[in-house]
Order: C-alpha cells, then sequence, then structure tokens
C-alpha cells in the first residue's frame, strides 16, 4: 500500500503524464491539475509535457480517475475541474485570473509585486505568483473583493493570503497591503494571511495583527540565502529570529509561518531550522519541489521524497509535542503541510484529525472565524 | 492610529476588558429583586424606588462602569419609566438655571482657549517668573491660579501643561533626573486645584451644587458671595502649598534664565493681539462684572448665555470649534444629577435615607460639617468632583434639614472640598495631566498631597468656623 504522503510528495517532485480519456482542459490557466488523493489530500501537480520524466500517469476509467504508478499499483483519486471563475471578469473588466490563484480553500494573491521567484522571471507554482505580476493589468482592492466574490459562488475559501512580493523595507511590505486588507475586512468573512518580510521594529507586527490580519507567513531569507550572502548576515538573522518569536506572542498559536525549502541544504540543517523555529512558536511550511531548470538553485537540490520523509514526520511530532496548532496550513495543495506529516509519524492524530474535521464542518468554519474576530477584539487597544 | 496588541493570558484580559458585563448582570439582578419587595415602613412606594434609582446611579459613578453623563441620562429616564413621576416633570429638571449657566461656561472656555487669549494670558503671567526658580515655581502656580478663576481648571491645565513641558525642555530637565521638573508639574496640577474653588467658573461643581440647592428650595449662592467664602482657603492654600513645594523637593538647579527665553519666544510667536482676543478680554470683565454685581437679579444662567450670545454675534467662535472642543457629557451629567436629587427631596426619600442611615451616627452640625468636608475630599480622589457633589449634596441637605442648618453651608462644604484632590491621577484632569508628564512618581507625591488635603481640610474648618460666621454663615447656630 502505497504511503499516501509520499506519493505527494512523489507528484510535487515528478509531476504527472496525461494518459487517456482525460477531458480539456485538465490543467488550471498556470498549467497545475488538482486532484484530490486518498485520505483527503490535495496536491496542485504540474503535467510533465516531455513524457518521459514522471513514473505517475492520470488516466481516466468510466467515471473514475486513476494515477498508475509506473511498476506498481493504481491509486483511484479525485479530479477536480479547473474552476470556472478564473475565465470571469470584473466589473471593471479584469480576468479573475489575472488577480488570484486558488489552492484548495486558500487564495493567493499577489496585489502589487511578484515574489522573488516572479521577480527573476520563474513561475512560483507554491504562492501564487504564478506569472509575472508586472504584465498583469493593474487591479484595485473592489476588483479583488469581487474576485473572491465570484470565486465564492462556485467554491467555499477560507483564506486570502496577500503577499507583499520581496520588498526592502523597514515595515516589511505591511503598509503596501494595508489597503487590501481594510477591503477584504470590509465586505468578506474570511480570514487572511500575509506572506511577508519579517519587519525591522516590532510595531509593524502589531500594526499588521490590528488591521486585521489573522496570520503571518514570513520570507525568512536567512534560511534559504541567496548565492550571495548579505555581509550583516548573522545580525540579521537574530533580528528576523527575534521578529518571528514576537509575532507568534501577537498571533493566535500556529497563525505564524515561516517556509523553508527542503533540498537547498543538508537536511540534518533543515532539522535543525525546524527546531529554531518551533522553539519560538512558528510553525516551519516545508515546501518540496525542485527549483525550476533556470534556477540558480537547481545544482544545489539534493533531497528524494524519501530522504524528506524523516523530515516531515519530525515536523509533525514536534508541534504536536509543543502543541502548537497545525491547521493554519491546512489543504495546502502544493506543499506537504505539517499535518499531514503525520503519515510519517507513530504519533497518534486523533485529536488533531478530530479538530480538522471541526474546522471542515459549517459550524467549526464559523466558530473559527469568530473566535479569531473575538481575540483581535479583546487584544488589540489603542495606544 | 497606534495600536497595543495586549498579550497577557486570554482570560486575564477577558476579565480586563468585560468585567462590566457579570457586574451589570448583579446590578440588574440587584434591582429586579429590590423592586419585587415591599418599600420599608415610612417610605412610599415612590420614594423607595427613587432611592433604589440613587442608589444605581451611586454604583455607576463610583465605579464608572457607564460613562458619568450615561448615568446622568439614566437618572433622567429611570423614575418616569419606574412610575415615581411623569416624564414631562422628570424631563424638565434638565432645563434647570444651572445647566444653562455651566454650558454658557464651557462655552466661553473653549473661546478663551480657541482665541488664544488664555495663553497669553498665561504667558504674560510666567514672563517675569524666570528670575529665579523658586519665583519660576510661584508663578506657574499663581498663573495656573488666577487663570482657573475664569476657566474651568481643566481647561487650565490642558493650556499649561505644553507651556510647563517646553520650559522644562529648555531647562533640560528629564523626568529621571532631579526633583526640580517633579515641582513645576505640580505646581501647575495645584496651582489649578487650589485656583478652581474660588470662584463659580473653576469648576462646574459648584454650579451644580447652587443647582441641587435651588431645586430642593433653598434659595441660591451669588457669584461673590461664593468667591468671599473662599477667598481665606484659596489665600491659605495657596501660601502653604508653596511652601510645601519649595521645602519638601530641592530645588536642584541654579538658574532658570533658558526659561525666559522659551516663554519670549512663545509670546514673540504669539504676534500681536488679534481685535477677537480684545473682544473677548472685555466681555469676560463684563461677564464677570455682571455675576458679581447684577448675578441675582439677572440669573448666572442669563448673563452667561448673554455672553455666549455675543461672542457668536461678534464670530469669536463657530459653532465647529464648540461641537469639538466642549464637553457636552458633563452637562449632560448634570440634568441627571439635578433631576435625581430634586426626585430624592419631593418623594421624601432622601428625608428617610438620612433618619434611618445618617443622623444616629450624628451628633451636631459640626459632626455633619466634619464628616462631609472630610468625606468629600476623600472621594474626590477617585472620582469626579461633580460626581462627588451629586452623590454628597443630596443627602448633606436633608441631615442639614434635620438639624435645621441652612443647607447652603452644604453646598459650601461639599463643593469646595470635593474640588481639593492632589495625589491620585484618576482625581481631577489637572493632576492627571500632570502624572502624564512623567516627571511625578505615585509613592513621591503621596505625602505632599496627603499634607495637602490635610491642610486643606483643616482650613476649611477653620474658615467655616471664624470666616463664614462673618458672612452670615452659620455651621453651629
Amino acid at each position: 500500500m502505497t504511503n499516501i504522503a509520499l506519493l505527494k510528495l512523489q507528484l510535487l517532485y515528478s509531476g504527472i503524464l496525461a494518459g487517456q480519456n482525460l477531458p480539456s482542459p485538465l490543467t488550471n490557466p498556470f498549467g497545475l491539475v488538482h486532484l484530490v488523493l486518498p485520505e483527503g489530500l490535495t496536491v496542485s501537480v504540474h503535467r510533465n509535457e516531455n513524457g518521459t520524466d514522471s513514473p505517475f500517469t492520470l488516466r481516466k476509467d468510466g467515471t473514475q480517475f486513476l494515477l498508475d504508478i509506473a511498476g506498481g499499483e493504481s491509486v483511484p483519486v479525485q479530479w477536480t475541474p479547473p474552476l470556472q471563475s478564473y475565465q470571469q471578469k470584473t466589473s471593471s473588466g479584469v480576468l479573475v485570473a489575472d488577480i488570484l490563484t486558488v489552492h484548495g480553500d486558500f487564495i493567493a494573491v499577489h496585489p502589487t509585486h511578484a515574489c522573488r521567484f516572479g521577480q527573476s522571471g520563474l513561475s512560483c507554482r507554491y504562492c501564487g505568483s504564478s506569472r509575472d505580476v508586472s504584465q498583469h493589468p493593474p487591479f484595485t482592492p473592489r476588483d479583488l473583493v469581487e474576485a473572491i466574490q465570484i470565486v465564492e459562488q462556485e467554491k467555499q475559501c477560507d483564506v486570502v493570503s496577500l503577499s507583499s512580493g520581496r520588498v526592502d523595507t523597514a515595515d516589511g511590505g505591511v503598509e503596501r497591503l494595508e489597503k487590501w486588507v481594510t477591503e477584504i475586512r470590509k465586505h468578506l468573512n474570511v480570514l487572511i494571511a500575509l506572506d511577508l518580510v519579517p519587519p525591522e521594529t516590532n510595531d509593524w507586527i502589531d500594526k499588521t495583527y490590528a488591521m486585521g490580519v489573522d496570520a503571518l507567513y514570513y520570507d525568512s531569507d536567512f534560511f534559504n540565502p541567496d548565492d550571495e550572502p548579505r555581509k550583516d548576515f548573522e545580525k540579521h538573522k537574530a533580528r528576523q529570529l527575534e521578529a518571528l518569536a514576537y509575532a507568534s506572542r501577537i498571533f493566535p498559536t500556529g497563525a505564524v509561518l515561516s517556509h523553508l525549502v527542503i533540498g537547498l541544504e543538508p537536511l540534518a540543517e533543515t532539522r535543525a531550522s525546524i527546531d529554531l523555529l518551533i522553539d519560538r512558536g512558528v510553525v516551519p511550511v516545508l515546501a518540496y519541489f525542485p527549483p525550476y531548470d533556470g534556477s540558480s538553485l537547481r545544482s544545489r537540490w539534493t533531497a528524494t521524497p524519501e530522504e524528506a520523509r524523516a523530515i516531515y514526520a519530525h515536523l509533525y511530532e514536534r508541534l504536536v509535542r509543543t502543541r502548537i496548532n497545525p491547521h493554519w496550513v491546512q489543504q495546502y495543495d502544493v506543499v506537504l503541510t505539517a499535518l499531514e506529516g503525520r503519515f510519517f509519524s507513530n504519533e497518534s492524530p486523533r485529536y488533531h484529525l478530530k479538530l480538522k474535521n471541526f474546522y471542515e464542518t459549517s459550524f467549526g468554519r464559523a466558530l473559527r472565524f469568530s473566535l479569531a474576530r473575538l481575540r483581535r477584539h479583546l487584544r488589540v487597544v489603542p495606544a | 492610529m497606534q495600536y497595543k496588541i495586549d498579550t497577557r493570558p486570554l482570560p486575564i484580559v477577558i476579565l480586563a476588558r468585560w468585567w462590566r458585563f457579570p457586574v451589570f448582570m448583579l446590578l440588574g439582578y440587584g434591582l429586579y429583586y429590590c423592586f419585587g419587595q415591599k418599600p420599608p415602613e415610612g417610605l412610599s412606594l415612590e420614594g423607595y424606588r427613587a432611592l433604589i434609582v440613587f442608589l444605581t446611579c451611586l454604583v455607576l459613578w463610583v465605579t464608572r462602569l457607564l460613562p458619568l453623563a450615561v448615568t446622568g441620562l439614566f437618572a433622567m429616564v429611570a423614575p418616569p419609566l419606574l412610575g415615581v413621576l411623569p416624564a414631562k416633570e422628570a424631563f424638565a429638571f434638565f432645563g434647570s438655571e444651572p445647566v444653562f449657566f455651566i454650558m454658557g461656561v464651557f462655552i466661553l472656555a473653549t473661546a478663551l482657549l480657541k482665541s488664544g487669549l488664555s495663553a497669553r494670558l498665561a504667558l504674560h503671567l510666567l514672563k517675569s517668573g524666570s528670575k529665579s526658580p523658586k519665583r519660576l515655581v510661584l508663578h506657574i502656580m499663581l498663573t495656573s491660579a488666577l487663570l482657573s478663576f475664569v476657566m474651568s481648571e481643566h481647561a487650565v491645565a490642558a493650556m499649561m501643561f505644553p507651556l510647563v513641558v517646553i520650559i522644562s525642555r529648555r531647562l533640560n530637565l528629564t523626568p529621571q533626573g532631579g526633583s526640580y521638573g517633579r515641582i513645576l508639574f505640580l505646581a501647575m496640577a495645584w496651582g489649578c486645584v487650589i485656583g478652581g474653588i474660588a470662584t463659580m467658573l473653576g469648576g462646574a461643581r459648584v454650579a451644580l451644587a447652587v443647582g441641587l440647592l435651588h431645586d430642593a428650595g433653598g434659595g441660591t449662592i451669588t457669584f461673590a458671595e461664593w468667591t468671599r467664602a473662599m477667598l481665606p482657603i484659596v489665600l491659605v492654600l495657596f501660601g502653604f502649598c508653596y511652601f510645601l513645594l519649595t521645602r519638601f523637593f530641592s530645588i536642584d538647579i541654579q538658574t532658570v534664565a533658558e526659561a525666559d527665553t522659551a516663554i519670549e519666544e512663545q509670546i514673540r510667536d504669539l504676534g500681536r493681539p488679534l481685535m477677537e482676543e480684545k473682544f473677548l478680554g472685555l466681555l469676560m470683565i463684563g461677564a464677570i462684572a455682571s455675576w458679581v454685581f447684577f448675578g441675582l437679579q439677572l440669573g448666572m444662567a442669563s448673563i452667561s448665555i448673554l455672553a455666549v450670545v455675543l461672542l457668536f454675534m461678534f464670530r469669536v467662535v463657530e459653532w465647529k470649534d464648540l461641537q469639538e472642543k466642549m464637553e457636552w457629557g458633563v452637562i449632560l451629567m448634570y440634568g441627571g444629577a439635578i433631576a435625581i436629587s430634586s426626585i430624592l427631596n419631593s418623594t421624601g426619600a432622601g428625608i428617610w435615607f438620612t433618619k434611618r442611615f445618617v443622623l444616629p451616627h450624628l451628633d451636631s452640625p459640626w459632626m455633619l460639617m466634619l464628616a462631609l468636608s472630610f468625606l468629600s475630599i476623600l472621594l474626590a480622589e477617585a472620582m469626579s468632583p461633580s460626581a462627588v457633589v451629586a452623590i454628597v449634596v443630596p443627602i448633606g441637605m436633608s441631615v442639614a434639614k434635620q438639624f435645621g442648618l441652612d443647607p447652603k453651608v452644604v453646598v459650601y462644604a461639599v463643593a469646595s472640598a470635593s474640588g481639593l484632590a492632589y495625589a491620585l491621577p484618576m482625581s481631577t484632569p489637572p493632576v492627571a495631566l500632570a502624572y502624564s508628564s512623567g516627571y511625578l512618581r505615585m509613592k513621591e507625591v503621596l505625602l505632599p498631597a496627603s499634607l495637602m488635603a490635610l491642610v486643606s481640610w483643616l482650613t476649611l474648618l477653620m474658615t467655616a468656623k471664624f470666616w463664614w460666621p462673618l458672612l452670615g454663615i452659620h455651621v453651629g447656630r
């Protein structure tokens, strides 16, 4: 029997080949196929066009979609058709696909700037910056709200994640996103996450929470430094860690997340980085996919899915022991989440699964949203 | 807007933010229970319900579960809702003369602040004070006190505070440094407090107390009568305050010449007096003269409202200035306080309460005087002076009636004592502002403030004993 989480990792690593009888269009506008694996694991997998590299072939047999594993079994999967909403336009004429990307119950938006992959001309399937943002038609906060409303008519979404892109300002990109957060808060009942760089001072973290943000994804670049690390690396690292620790005291437990890319450094270092983050109350989000061919990081990539499984097990077990809530990254279809790390562990996931199932009910969802609002109402005091 | 995130454990945050709700529920249950009971012997049903409303207001005023003004509104709407008296009569109390007097005085104070006349007066009074450190203390006290004769003390403190901050910075005084900065801010705050009792304009509590007196059928007190009665107290306390500040704290600075430069710069920035300022100055002189000489004939409120009309005729202020800067809530509070006090009086609840609970503990008018003034000084440290007046005066007047004592004595005693709060930041706005400077630490202020309070109480009693009889006000006859 295939380990489902390992299968997800392998799919993220290798992509799929298109077999027989598949519907058209198979992929979303960004070239990704949405699948639901057994045990409810969602995955957005890229389609391997050259037909030679991937051991996985998706085909349709009657009404059933099957994932054939080369030299092995066939796994029944569900195929999620690309959203019709992507082709719709807002009242000002902007295409929804040019505004946002949907990952499971998670909407990713790059309102102004692309992430570092986007800026380098590459397409990031992880954070939603799937095209060069600078080439997108400009859109307003009002357009964004309309686009989310269009998507919500077709599919329920819990979290809207806004990314500031790669910035080098003291606020880490908060100010740039403020008007977008305000507009979403004004019109929609969703959780809001921001993808930012840790700011230079902690008052920006207070402001981020106070303006209506529920979760933070901090791009702590010291874990995955560029080819030429900065001169003040140690000072920079200390400040970023301080910001992460402070943010985890301000935001709900488990709502501060930081990315770690598996494979760019020895796995022992990744393991140490996981501990470093969890000790500060931060949930690591382990991104696992090989860099694109054009990337300078390609030559540093080492980890295979089998090697990565121990890291995921360690992440899940550490989170369970430290009682940090792992549910802020649930149903993230382009990474294997901390909770999905349970498939590699012997620790009982009963409590977390019950909580996850509860959050997926309409009552649980409403309660989660209400508690997030109530917490902010209680904690934020005008100075 | 700046934010602070409260990171204490959530149960503590909930308790800190929402403790009011269980208290409201308890209060609600208490009210419900009391209304289900029969009135005590000797008290009518209306009187019983009026007493319940009064006690509820008392709890709300003391705990500040609701803003003072909202409790005032509650005091007005509760009696008709509970059938104590018709709505028409209850709301009519809001039309009392003192309410309009207070409104007029607040508008005049707002005009003084907005026109810059009060700042100009303050700077010129301070100007000659920078010859020596002690003299600067004296001038800050004097300026604060004199301005509090004609404006409410919180307005004076709000105006003086930035000036004292500028002077402190010029003198390189720091909160962590020596004690001279502390002396300056205390001189400002206590100057305002002492000056605030000199006339009816220093704080609205006097007008409120006089309103309560009038509605209880006890006559009235004129502007001149009040000032004459308070003059010795103000002089003694002013002298003692200066002595205490300059002796208790060490003056650890040699020269204050830099303060002179700062004041000169401020005066230069103000430029020449505007026509509005000159007009306002004349208008204030005219208004005060009218209150002193024609207050009784024309009515205090009529004079203040007439002055306000003249302000608008000559466009010294705009209505939007008043909307932004006036404390309209205080006026609502006074309406409610006067209403509940009058209802206690008319239903006989006040008399019943004092006979039952107060009189057994007091055996002479002097005991009453001692108790009321002490209680007022004590309460004023934790409550707004107006709330103290609203609570203590109605009971005090009921007791006075039992002793055959002129209720005006109660007004003099409570309205003056309730203004004499020196120690705690929640007492009066001048003291709160002084604390906000960062120069004051409570443990260093408590002892001198307690001495000030003690001397204030003794001075009030001495004045009542030896000075007031000369004015025809007798406590023990």
